[in-house]
């Protein structure tokens, strides 16, 4: 005998971006619609004005520092001439394409198993009943963590000298491994010590997500006979698809600027290893005194990183749509 | 201490002292940013002696032969003033110096029956020979993470085997030679041949000190302080009273003993500063025999005036200052602007020569291609 299908979910899709419903009585509601809008604005000016003075100052700047020539000098920095020898400078350079490399590659490999395991540890919470709330608490301090703090902890398991593992292996037989000091587990170290920090971010994301769905899909899945895996895949996940985008973009947006974790463990190295594009940047800056070179550095991350974002919503926009 | 002294020798110019971050890295990026961004505070500060050229380049301190005379800049020790120089304009005041030396246990020498080791290849067998007799679980730590730090030490090697990083006139790298070979190639010698553990290539100075003063070491490449601190209770030392300091060892063949690595710090005027005269005067004063007697006796740290450094009440205080004469020293190829740039391409190919990922003339050609491109301005 073969399974009813399940009751298809009415109305299940919530864009990542939500967007109004049309309003009914129009011309009477725009009017207030605008006032309240002109109040909003005015009231929110002076916060706006700080936010713009402390964020959109930085970034027009470090756009124009990228295209001219930069010196800093005793009276603060020259901006001279426009060119595109900054870029090309970044572009001509192993390093930048090494850094592009790793930066995307350690992105991708964390946020899917953040994922993976952040979505697995909110289904059982889900489920639990009793201690909910504690399992919740203690998943949180990692995430409360400080990034440099989780750094110099995960440097205390890591350490060569009196690190943790080193002293395991040592007393299991095993040798002492080097950790930060060879290629392929220093980037799995890294790797580790972020997933461990931000997984429980991911959780908690999914099990608002996972809270939200309304009961009677389950019970008439049940009534309907639907296996576990089945209800999963045909309601839970599709449900939870925001929620999972909106945790994605979140971690995209903070893996992409990867710059604790190395800075603390490995300053980038074995070699080259483990320099991340925001270790790149900070080291052309402040290191070399190679203004424009680094905020070109900076200025092609964030564009990335934004392209990244933009495009994977509308992807994740248009999977929904062909799925509705 | 020095800044009660002074103020009593010069009543009328009163010194606020301001802490500044411990991570040399760190404080430069806070320094150029205070000064560039036009603070007049601090009026002198510390900076360290690779930083001349770079801050001279850019006008973040005020060029000081201008207003102190070559009688006051010959009483340095020879090479001091020399590193602070760029462009023919002295930018720091030598504060105090640094440098590496070698730390040995004279209790597991004498228990082998070995001499103080004065070639590189002697400390190799001797630190395999002491750790085969399991004494120790390491036989010789020094600073090989991907860092500043690996950069002295591989100054060290290049240095005893005759080799420079650049040509006179800063334009060409000059590190990929039999002599840039010959210090690499020993390097990695080390780590293959169990002289050195193979988390070597993670260490920076606190974990080849902690070995160390654990007692998990024979010998120790280190600066100055290791001596206090391997030798005080109140720190966690295991080793007190087994220590000893040499000169580094060099390569048969080439001069005795071999190079040790110049560190230590200026003091620099912030061009912003308001009080020039004054700071001048505290400069002055700051590196007179009288304070740098007080800086080494009370202080252990290396004196910069020539007269106080041989002086026999700074040699009596304690065994590195007594090795300090003896010592020969090698600078950092910081004459020029883009000596961080010089650096990286050194520290990141060494360091992964020393994992084993590439080989030595590789890491040495890769380095020399980089370091071509940093001097002429054109890499990132």
């Amino acid at each position: 005998m073969s399974t009813p299908p399940v009751t298809p979910v009415p109305g299940g899709r919530v864009d990542v971006l939500a967007r109004s419903a049309q309003p009914r009585g129009r011309r009477r509601n725009d009017v207030f619609r605008r006032q309240q809008a002109r109040l909003g604005w005015g009231l929110s000016a002076p916060a706006l004005i700080v936010v713009g003075a402390v964020t959109i100052f930085p970034i027009c700047y470090a756009v124009a520092m990228s295209v001219t020539n930069v010196t800093a000098t005793g009276n603060g920095f020259s901006l001279s001439g426009f060119t595109g020898s900054n870029y090309s400078i970044m572009f001509h350079a192993a390093e930048w394409r090494y850094a592009l490399f790793f930066t995307v590659f350690y992105t991708v490999v964390t946020v899917a198993v953040e994922l993976l395991l952040g979505t697995a540890i909110a289904l059982v919470l889900e489920r639990l009943s009793a201690g909910r709330g504690w399992m919740m608490a203690l998943l949180l301090i990692p995430w409360s963590m400080i990034t440099v703090i989780n750094a110099e902890l995960w440097y205390y398991i890591y350490n060569p000298v009196y690190g943790i593992l080193d002293n395991i292996f040592s007393h299991i037989g095993l040798g002492t491994p080097v950790i930060l000091g060879t290629r392929v587990p220093a980037i799995t170290a890294l790797m580790v010590a972020d997933i461990w920090k931000t997984t429980p971010f991911v959780a908690i994301i999914v099990l608002a997500g996972l809270v939200m769905i309304p009961r009677d899909y389950y019970e008439a899945a049940e009534v309907d006979g639907a296996s576990g895996w089945r209800i999963f895949w045909r309601i839970t996940f599709p449900q939870l698809r925001p929620t999972i985008a909106l945790a994605v973009l979140f971690r995209v947006l903070q893996a992409f600027g990867l710059f604790d974790l190395p800075f603390v463990l490995t300053s980038g190295g074995p070699g080259y290893s483990t320099q991340s594009l925001a270790i790149l940047a900070y080291d052309a800056m402040f290191r070399d005194l190679d203004f424009g070179p680094g905020a070109a550095v900076a200025v092609s991350t964030a564009f990335l990183v934004v392209l990244g974002c933009v495009l994977f919503v509308k992807v994740f926009r248009a999977q929904a749509g062909t799925e509705a | 201490m020095l800044i009660n002294a002074f103020e009593k020798a010069y009543p009328k110019i009163h010194v606020t002292l301001q802490s500044a971050p411990t991570d040399t890295d760190t404080y430069r990026a806070s320094m150029i940013t205070t000064i560039s961004g036009g603070s007049s505070s601090p009026d002198v500060y510390m900076g360290d002696v690779i930083w001349p050229a770079q801050f001279g380049h850019s006008g973040l301190a005020v060029p000081l032969s201008k207003y102190l005379p070559s009688s006051y800049w010959s009483t340095f020790a020879p090479g001091l003033v020399q590193g602070a120089t760029y462009n023919g304009q002295v930018y720091g005041a030598p504060f105090f110096e640094d440098q590496g030396f070698l730390y040995y246990r004279k209790d597991l020498l004498a228990k082998e029956h070995l001499s103080v080791p004065t070639t590189w290849e002697q400390l190799e067998a001797d630190a395999i020979k002491i750790k085969d007799a399991g004494l120790t679980k390491y036989g010789f730590v020094w600073q090989g993470d991907s860092y500043e730090g690996l950069t002295c030490d591989f100054m060290e090697y290049l240095g005893s085997a005759g080799g420079t990083v650049l040509n006179s006139s800063l334009t060409k790298a000059t590190i990929d030679s039999p002599a840039g070979l010959q210090a690499a190639t020993f390097m990695r010698s080390l780590i293959t041949s169990g002289a050195s553990p193979a988390a070597v290539t993670t260490f920076q100075e606190g974990n080849a000190m902690s070995a160390f003063a654990e007692g998990q070491a024979a010998f120790l490449r280190n600066w100055d302080y290791a001596w206090s601190y391997s030798q005080t209770k109140a720190s966690p030392s295991k080793v007190v009273g087994d220590v000893g300091v040499a000169p580094l060892p060099s390569f048969p063949g080439q001069p005795s003993p071999g190079t040790s690595n110049i560190g230590g710090w200026n003091l620099y005027i912030n061009p912003h500063s308001k009080n020039i005269a004054a700071d001048v005067t505290f400069i002055k004063w700051m590196t007179s025999p009288a304070a740098q007697t007080i800086l080494a006796t009370q202080f252990s740290e290396i004196p910069t005036v020539e007269s106080v450094r041989t002086s026999a009440a700074v040699i009596a205080k304690n065994p590195v200052l007594a090795t300090v004469p003896k010592t020969r020293l090698i600078p950092r190829p910081a004459q020029t602007p883009q000596y961080a740039k010089v650096s990286q391409a050194i520290y990141t190919n060494i360091n992964s020569m020393l994992s084993g990922a590439v080989s030595p003339s590789a890491a040495l050609s890769a380095a020399s291609s980089q370091i071509n491109s940093a001097v002429s301005s054109s890499g990132l």
